[in-house]
């Protein structure tokens, strides 16, 4: 329940972070995916019904703050949850480098997602064409990224297993 | 059976997500997602937040703008430094005071050349991804804002009304790929569509390699898409391309209205034509 409460703040913190905060950093029009990097988290160390729940709960959420239509976020982050799953059981992940080689491919799925998603349901014209550039930009900086939020949700999980530890 | 699904109840659950969404995103496109409830719940819990977010980057953005201004000072002791801080933070104080002053008076005058009804929102949240151009606003149904409805400002035309809660609307911005304005080029009166793209920034579509297109043309709003009043500024032409093959001709638009630095905004509704056109 504590653990489940933590990432529910995570969750929120990087929503809110990310549609007010985020916007001042000097990267351009690139908005760091801090929920991509926790839907990963959770697909990699939180194999589980409830984290796949809250990774189309993430995903939903930033559709209904930012995304023309509903459900394209949370198709991705889905999709990302489950690549993630499938990809855990065949790696062993302790050392940052692959840590964010893993959410670089992770935004890689996200973005080729988004593209298909967005082909399919609204058609804009010549879409695809800048796509490929905001994906490239997009992975980078949540590979960039990862390894030092890993560490702070490590960091969180540790200080809540060991607050439910001395409560027993 | 049971054991099966209790051996794959992730990548089943996951699946079943995976089946949802698709689900949401065929009612969605199809029109068919009205009042959906997790939406309000979601914005509802966020809607406070974010404005005391919003109200902690504004918050950085002054701070970071009081830095610059203060960095020239590194050098001088202990207690100019401190006196001149002061009176910069009372002065940025006032400043912002003033220009929210004027900001106001300037929407209100605006406001009295439209005539329908306009309602004025802040707007408390981005985009939170790089790849839509939107923001939230703090005014919903509940205050008269309804799905379709212009947002604007006294500069121009900022976008339009997506989605709508009791207490925020979500507003599909100009830049955004997925947007399209009817426009005219002030001068010469031919018609467009300004569409935001991933790679060109705001473009002016559809114009024939035959129209007399330079740079530095204004675009107006045309009216006839029934959403923006008509003459609204729109942006101007910066850089005109005609390519050796195709009908149309390649234009890059500069909007009148940043975005980001819009802080304050009117809603109207598609009836509300510029009484100066």
């Amino acid at each position: 329940m504590r653990l489940f409460l933590l990432y529910f703040v995570v969750g929120v913190v990087s929503v809110l972070l990310q549609t007010t905060l985020l916007h001042l950093l000097p990267i351009g029009p690139i908005v760091p995916d801090l929920i991509l990097v926790l839907c990963v988290y959770l697909g990699l160390y939180h194999p589980s019904v409830g984290a796949a729940l809250g990774s189309f709960l993430l995903g939903y959420s930033v559709d209904i703050v930012s995304s023309p239509i509903l459900g394209l976020n949370a198709f991705a982050m889905s999709l990302v949850f489950l690549s993630v799953y499938f990809s855990s059981r065949s790696i062993w992940l302790q050392n940052p480098i692959v840590t964010s080689v893993v959410v670089l491919l992770a935004a890689v799925v996200k973005g080729a997602a988004l593209v298909l998603v967005w082909a399919v349901f609204l058609s804009v014209e010549g879409f695809w064409i800048g796509a490929a550039r905001y994906i490239i930009m997009e992975a980078l900086v949540a590979a960039v990224l990862a390894p030092m939020v890993f560490a702070l949700l490590r960091r969180g999980q540790n200080y809540v297993e060991k607050f439910r530890a001395a409560a027993q | 059976m049971l054991a099966f699904l209790r051996k794959n109840q992730v990548p089943l659950s996951s699946f079943c997500c995976l089946l949802l969404s698709i689900y949401i995103l065929t009612a969605a496109a199809r029109g068919q997602l009205k009042n959906e409830p997790l939406s309000a719940v979601l914005m509802w819990i966020l809607r406070p937040l974010q404005i005391a977010s919003q109200g902690t980057a504004n918050w950085v953005k002054g701070f970071q703008e009081n830095y610059d201004t203060l960095a020239g000072f590194r050098s001088e002791n202990e207690r100019l430094r401190k006196r001149i801080q002061s009176l910069e933070i009372e002065k940025q104080r006032l400043l912002e005071a003033e220009a929210t002053n004027l900001r106001l008076k300037q929407q209100l005058d605006f406001r009295s050349h439209l005539t329908g009804a306009a309602i004025t929102a802040t707007i408390i949240a981005n985009s939170a991804s790089s790849w839509f151009q939107s923001c939230t606003i703090d005014k919903g149904s509940a205050d008269g804002v309804l799905k379709g409805m212009a947002v604007v400002t006294p500069l121009g035309v900022v976008g339009q009304v997506v989605s709508v809660t009791a207490r925020t609307a979500k507003v599909l911005l100009l830049t955004d790929p997925n947007s399209g304005i009817d426009v005219l080029v002030q001068r010469t009166r031919s018609r467009g569509i300004v569409s935001g793209s991933l790679e060109n920034g705001t473009v002016l579509k559809y114009v024939k390699r035959s129209e007399d297109i330079q740079a530095g043309d204004r675009l107006i709003t045309s009216g006839l898409d029934g959403v923006f009043p008509k003459g609204m500024m729109v942006g101007a032409v910066i850089k005109v391309r005609k390519q050796h093959l195709g009908l149309f001709q390649f234009i890059e638009v500069l909007p009148a209205v940043q975005s980001a630095r819009v802080e304050e905004v009117l809603v109207v509704g598609a009836q509300s034509d510029a009484k100066r056109q």
